[in-house]
């Protein structure tokens, strides 16, 4: 019984911090591209705007909740939920932090679950958030919806395929599925100096997994599923009021839990450097400042980058992408093997 | 608890795969057939089969069933039930009906075999197996490659076959048109389709690339 | 015709990455440079006397309103957003206006009115806000409309100074 109040105590800790997360990021990515831009960004609701976000949620309830004519009703209320909630569970195995002691109480390490196949759990969730945007696509019973949600799906799958296969070389050299083993394996420094995070050890495939992410949240120099310009906003046209928050919640929730698996897998977890035993108040900070980072690497690119143009996302995907996570994969067989 | 779950999840099974016949349009179908991965996946779970139930998510749900919906969509095959309201007749008395009816006997007979073969306990059933653990994925790995080899290969032939197959039917023959035209034979096909509306006497342009070219 | 030299890409170009961390420092050096954005309620635009905001009435510096209600303002609304209703008075200017509209939603800011006033008292102010919840609530009538003569002072020098050149340039 304590167990499941324990879990519950640490599943609403760390969803009320994603949901959080995601309300801010929607906050840092205007804050960010004002600054950008010269420009100051939201500062009348709150102090620094910080308020906005629930402003934003406001609105969001009250407005007019359209759907459009010839529209698959069903289909049409399944697609924010099938966008926003895998991209949710799968922060569920994400450790943010070793074991946590509380008022004297020891609360057992900081995640939801501790799966032994975490990475495949995180990958085959995460894979069905595509379907959020395809359905919606195809219910909206709009030109503009069903092209953004056909190139939603393949560049989904192209990318999904490269991800795959850079996962599979740091698997490969932890010899475990299980996230929490894959950031034990990153303790110790690295040629004497550096920290022993996969990072320095797997630059390549580092790269082209943070690349890989950007196709696969659907983010800005490959954000083909939505593409302004073209398809007026693509999957989401003609969705309005809570349903079009629930996709924004999912791609923003979606984000973070990339931003988070990029330091586990690459950074060391919630890892301080050089200092493998420290306690868990200060680990989660040392994981907040890594995955914070590449949130704001995701706005960064975003307000950096212009679009790609499709055939040129497919040609990387399929004959940059695969080959050379193909040929690290196998390089790192080698290295494993002798 | 899990025994509630189980059979919550054995129900959705099913009956997401009765829709996947009876939906009359193709993409709700897709989306039965997901529910009922989804509901099989949360099975091996229960079973303890985690490395399963990723891989049952990651490959059926994440991958194919992705690409299905990609090739349903991409097929247009014209949905008759959203206009008029009319459908075609599940079964309607033709060989091919009867091929399946025959089909979906044997297969539900089968299964019907093994469920009550388990139900007096001749057989183990799924859920009493993993005693040794909830990771036998180098067990699961050992076994497909060394003593079920020659099924997994077989698998896998089938599922080339499958694809052969669906390529064959999905291109259907059009009058005056072969099976896969190449560029030239479509081509010359072409000025057969009824184009917009040009004095005769003028020859007719390549198909293609311009636009303006057509109508100047 | 222009025929486009377009050079070849070197290998760095080509990789588009170092390219990619290129942009992405620029836009990085640009988030501490200083906004240029105008807090717009708090900092107001800043207004001169050639600013030709909406019309308004003079008052005097001996608490009277300049406005003899002649109508020639009236007259020559090319919106017809003026109404004046004349009164008499004991004054030694004998009339003064005892309804004096201006419907601010059909004034276009012209400034016409101001030009046809033969008495000095009518200017363009640098108000240049208007708002209001209801129609009714933009008809001005001579209470809002009315001015210090102090107020305007900029504005009526101004208007003064590029009379007496007109004036001077068309006699000779």
């Amino acid at each position: 019984m304590t167990d499941l109040i324990l879990l519950l105590i640490k599943a609403s800790v760390i969803y009320g911090g994603l949901l959080g997360c995601a309300a801010l990021m929607t906050l840092a990515e205007r804050k960010v591209s004002a600054w950008m831009q010269y420009r100051i960004g939201p500062n009348r609701v709150g102090p620094f705007g910080l308020l906005q976000p629930l402003a934003d949620g406001v609105k969001f309830i009250f407005k007019e909740d359209v759907t459009p004519d010839g529209a698959n009703p069903w289909m049409f209320r399944l697609a924010p939920l099938m966008a926003a909630v895998p991209a949710m569970m799968t922060v569920a195995v994400v450790p943010f932090a070793g074991d946590v002691t509380l008022f004297g109480y020891d609360f057992g390490p900081l995640s939801i679950a501790d799966l032994d196949i975490g990475i495949l759990f995180v990958l085959a969730i995460g894979g069905l958030g595509v379907y959020g945007v395809i359905l919606g696509g195809w219910a909206s019973n709009s030109k503009y919806s069903l092209l953004g949600g056909l190139r939603a799906s393949a560049q989904m799958i192209s990318y999904e395929l490269s991800l795959i296969l850079i996962v599979l070389s740091i698997v490969a050299m932890t010899g475990s599925l299980d996230l929490r083993e894959i950031v034990a394996a990153q303790t110790g420094t690295f040629l004497g100096v550096l920290p022993d995070w996969n990072v320095f050890q797997q630059p390549v495939a580092f790269v082209l997994f943070v690349i890989a992410t950007f196709a696969e949240t659907n983010r800005l120099p490959f954000d083909f599923a939505e593409c302004e310009p073209e398809l007026v906003g693509g999957f989401h046209t003609e969705y309005s009021s809570m349903k079009f928050a629930l996709f924004f919640l999912g791609e923003y929730c979606a984000m973070i839990v990339m931003a988070c698996l990029t330091t586990v897998l690459f950074l060391g977890g919630a890892e301080v450097p050089y200092w493998a035993d420290a306690p868990w108040f200060l680990q989660l900070p040392a994981f907040m400042v890594k995955a914070g980072f590449f949130c704001f690497l995701f706005i960064w690119v975003r307000w950096t980058l212009p679009r790609f143009r499709f055939d040129q996302l497919m040609h990387l995907g399929w004959k940059v992408f695969l080959p050379v996570a193909l040929v690290n994969l196998f390089l790192t067989g080698l290295l494993i093997s002798f | 608890m899990a025994d509630l779950l189980f059979y919550l999840m054995a129900a959705l099974a099913t009956v997401a795969g009765v829709g996947v016949v009876v939906a009359r349009s193709p993409v709700i179908s897709v989306v039965s057939l997901l529910a009922s991965f989804g509901a099989l996946a949360v099975i091996y779970l229960l079973a303890g089969y985690q490395f399963l139930a990723a891989i049952q998510i990651l490959v059926y749900g994440g991958a194919v069933m992705v690409l299905f919906l990609f090739t349903v969509m991409l097929l247009n095959l014209g949905d008759p039930d959203v206009t008029s309201g009319q459908t075609e007749p599940l079964f309607h008395g033709s060989r091919r009906s009867l091929i399946g009816l025959c089909t979906a006997t044997v297969m539900g007979a089968a299964g019907l075999v093994a469920v009550l073969r388990v139900a007096w306990n001749e057989m183990p059933s799924v859920l009493a197996i993993p005693e040794g653990g909830l990771d036998p994925l180098d067990q699961l790995a050992a076994q497909m490659f060394t003593r079920y080899s020659l099924p997994f290969e077989a698998a896998s032939v089938l599922l080339l076959a499958t694809a052969v197959g669906v390529l064959v039917i999905a291109k259907r023959n059009r009058p005056g048109e072969k099976a896969f035209p190449s560029r030239a034979v479509a081509a010359e096909a072409a000025p057969t389709a009824p184009a917009a509306p040009q004095p005769a006497s003028k020859p007719l342009p390549e198909p293609g690339p311009e636009p303006e070219e057509v109508l100047s | 015709m222009v025929i486009v030299q377009r050079k070849s890409l070197s290998l760095a170009e080509r990789l588009y990455l170092p390219e990619v961390l290129r942009g992405l420092s620029i836009t990085f050096k640009k988030i501490f440079q200083p906004a240029i954005t105008r807090q717009y309620p708090e900092e107001p635009l800043p207004t001169t006397e050639v600013t030709r905001g909406q019309p308004r009435l003079v008052v005097k510096d001996d608490g009277n309103i300049a406005c003899v209600s002649c109508g020639l303002c009236e007259a020559a609304c090319p919106a017809y957003a003026i109404t004046i209703d004349g009164q008499e008075t004991d004054r030694f200017i004998e009339r003064e206006p005892e309804r004096f509209d201006i419907d601010m939603l059909r004034c276009i800011l012209c400034g016409f009115c101001e030009e046809a006033c033969p008495k000095d008292a009518i200017f363009m102010s640098n108000e240049l806000e208007l708002a209001d919840y209801s129609r009714s609530g933009l008809v001005y009538d001579m209470e809002k409309l009315k001015r210090p003569a102090s107020a305007l002072k900029g504005r009526m020098d101004y208007i003064k100074r590029i009379n007496d050149r007109w004036q001077t340039s068309s006699s000779t």
